[in-house]
């Protein structure tokens, strides 16, 4: 088997301004293969965006990467590349499009200069046979009149249309790995609709992988093969996007899948998980992360921070309910 | 099924003039809302749904008079509160409430819950200082805050509590009537289901009425007896819940209901994907406003504009697909 796209190997986040130190992503471990799409799903606060930087190394300052590598085709990793190295990679090997396509286009440049820039960067046409292959990525992206598009300004499209450009110019290098972060969760629901399909056939024509970050269990349903669930900071499941949907096994993926099912049956009260999302000041100490929310708690689940079991093929909990499994890491 | 009506809105128009930056003069007009009628039973939950842009904030706000209307009429138990002077349309806010989408930005940073919630009973005169805090209290217990709480700052809570102090100041009053604007869209799923639920208990518990302005389908079902469909300023569909996610008749309608992302990855679901965006409402298309992206366009649909009518009993639809008038054959040619 050829190697993974991209391996995360005990990656974990820390913020360090010298007054407070928090870790804010703890051993995150996850393997996105070739033409794969990899859904990573969490609340706000899980640190699923973070892992996404760190993977860009865009991370900003006083956060750090504390320990772990992230190695690109096997062999590249990407936390040890210097900057000129990294800038060869970002936007030509691994891209990234953003939730909000009108603050990650520049305003006072045309569409042409932005699609064009990263051609510049990484390729060695010249300019006419750039501006060809701008348009060809246009009509790809499904705009109607490329031409005129490229002479006008972000602020003149619509939502839909921005994050149609965001995608071409992401994939315009072909790139081996495209990071979606929240893709359409500023766009209405028939614009996402349109978006995801676009996404799902570019990565096929392209083979692309995709890591799709997200909240929506709905967007994650309709695009993704393997998903991976955020709390706190900490992956605590992972397994195909069947057996996730069909046979989940950590409490919060359980209560979390049936908050979203329990929707449209007035009849019945909406199941929810109790508590808050907690912040990163609140769960420094020993234990389950999840433990203070859990239906299922046990007292070890106090005072010991569980280890992540295998308990399938393909399929990880981080859970003292399946204590009898073989343990996997941690 | 007779149900008493607290709230009817007829022939509701909003428009916005665009001035020119010269001589300021109005070039033209970007209807928001453009004549839209319903009715709101009391203890009922009506929901407005449609994408960004289609107007469904701007009728919330028309109803309390945060923006005024440009014509129509409101009526609430009866009284067209369009005719009131502003001091006594302020009595009658008391009775009409808002939570809003963001509860970072609608509640004041520097007042203390304390304050935030005694704020409405006291420009109301509902209540001298130590019966207020009193209520406080009480509505405090009520949402899921404790009262240890109560003199935090809202930046001290999180998203969900934040929302919860909003929900308590809107009810304080004693409100009849709440027009929730995006209230739970802005919050992780695992803290919307606590709020929804808090919502539903609550409209029992004090017999409220809400007016419930979403973009999020799931969350409409759940909560909805009845729903009206805008686009482009205008109801295109209206019909009690099950109906509508059941026999969408509009091609909008169905669509939207077809591009809520299915929770099962094994079922693909049967897509129609619309092309293009909403259209500018500011230079909105002739005939039907939705003909420029309708998978089911006819000859007739891009010159007249179909009428609003009630095709089966209380289900109303804006399509000419459903138009008793006798259309004639080439009307009806499909066009492509």
């Amino acid at each position: 088997m050829s190697n993974p796209i991209l391996e995360i190997k005990d990656l974990s986040i820390e913020l360090d301004d010298g007054r407070q130190n928090y870790n804010l992503v703890r051993n995150i471990n996850l393997k996105i293969e070739k033409k794969q799409k990899f859904g990573l799903v969490g609340e706000s606060g899980s640190g699923k965006s973070l892992s996404s930087l760190a993977i860009m190394n865009l991370l900003p300052d006083p956060l750090k990467i504390k320990e772990g590598s992230i190695l690109l085709d096997g062999n590249k990793d990407l936390t040890k590349l210097k900057k000129k190295e990294l800038l060869n990679v970002r936007g030509n090997e691994i891209s990234m499009i953003f939730q909000e396509p009108m603050t990650a286009l520049d305003p006072l440049f045309t569409i042409e200069h932005q699609i064009l820039e990263v051609l510049r960067f990484h390729s060695k046409y010249d300019k006419k046979q750039m501006k060809e292959l701008a348009i060809e990525m246009l009509t790809k992206v499904g705009i109607s009149r490329p031409a005129q598009v490229l002479k006008g300004y972000p602020h003149q499209l619509s939502g839909g249309m921005r994050q149609r450009i965001m995608i071409a110019i992401a994939l315009i290098c072909k790139p081996k790995l495209l990071i979606a972060d929240e893709p359409t969760t500023a766009l209405d629901v028939t614009i996402q609709a349109q978006i995801l399909e676009l996404m799902n056939e570019l990565s096929e024509d392209y083979e692309t992988s995709i890591l799709m970050i997200t909240h929506d269990l709905g967007v994650i349903a309709e695009t993704c093969e393997r998903v991976a669930i955020m709390y706190a900071g900490e992956i605590v499941e992972e397994t195909d996007v069947v057996t996730l949907f069909k046979n989940p096994n950590h409490p919060y993926t359980i209560g979390l899948l049936n908050s979203v099912r329990s929707l449209g049956d007035r009849t019945k009260k909406l199941y929810s998980i109790p508590g808050n999302v907690p912040n990163p000041k609140e769960h420094q100490g020993p234990g389950c992360r999840f433990a203070s929310r859990c239906p299922n708690r046990m007292s070890i689940c106090m005072i010991q921070d569980p280890p992540v079991h295998k308990i399938g093929p393909n399929h990880i909990s981080k859970c003292w309910l399946n204590v009898e499994g073989e343990v996997a890491y941690g | 099924m007779d149900k008493k009506m607290i709230l009817e809105v007829k022939n509701l128009k909003k428009h916005f003039p665009i001035k020119s930056s010269l001589l300021r003069k109005t070039v033209g007009n970007v209807k928001a809302v453009d004549d839209i009628s319903f009715v709101v039973h009391e203890q009922e939950t009506f929901s407005l749904v449609g994408e960004s842009g289609c107007g469904k904030s701007t009728t919330g706000r028309s109803i309390l008079r945060l923006l005024e209307p440009t014509s129509g009429e409101i009526f609430y138990n009866g009284e067209n509160i369009l005719n009131y002077s502003k001091s006594s349309f302020r009595k009658l806010r008391k009775d009409l409430q808002m939570i809003f989408q963001d509860p970072y930005s609608s509640l004041n940073p520097r007042m203390t819950v304390e304050q935030l919630l005694m704020e409405p009973l006291l420009t109301h005169n509902l209540a001298s200082k130590a019966e207020a805090k009193q209520k406080v209290i009480d509505i405090m217990g009520k949402v899921g805050l404790t009262k240890e709480q109560i003199q935090r700052y809202p930046h001290e809570f999180s998203g969900g509590q934040r929302q919860r102090i909003s929900i308590a100041r809107a009810l304080i009053t004693n409100p009849k009537f709440i027009i929730l604007d995006e209230a739970v869209s802005a919050l992780d799923v695992s803290i919307q289901a606590q709020i929804i639920n808090l919502l539903i208990e609550l409209q029992e518990e004090f017999k409220l009425t809400y007016l419930f302005i979403s973009h999020d389908l799931n969350v409409v079902k759940h909560v909805s007896d009845r729903v009206g469909v805008m686009y482009l300023g205008q109801m295109v569909e209206m019909t009690d819940t099950d109906s509508l996610f059941e026999k969408p008749l509009h091609p909008y309608t169905q669509s939207l209901i077809s591009a809520i992302p299915s929770d099962d990855p094994t079922v693909k679901k049967e897509r129609i994907i619309l092309k293009g965006d909403v259209p500018d409402p500011s230079n909105p298309p002739s005939g039907c406003p939705f003909h420029l992206r309708c998978p089911k366009v006819k000859e007739i649909c891009r010159m007249v504009k179909p009428a609003y009518e009630e095709v089966e009993k209380n289900h109303f639809v804006a399509c000419h697909l459903y138009s008793k008038e006798v259309l004639k054959e080439e009307d009806l040619t499909l066009v492509n």
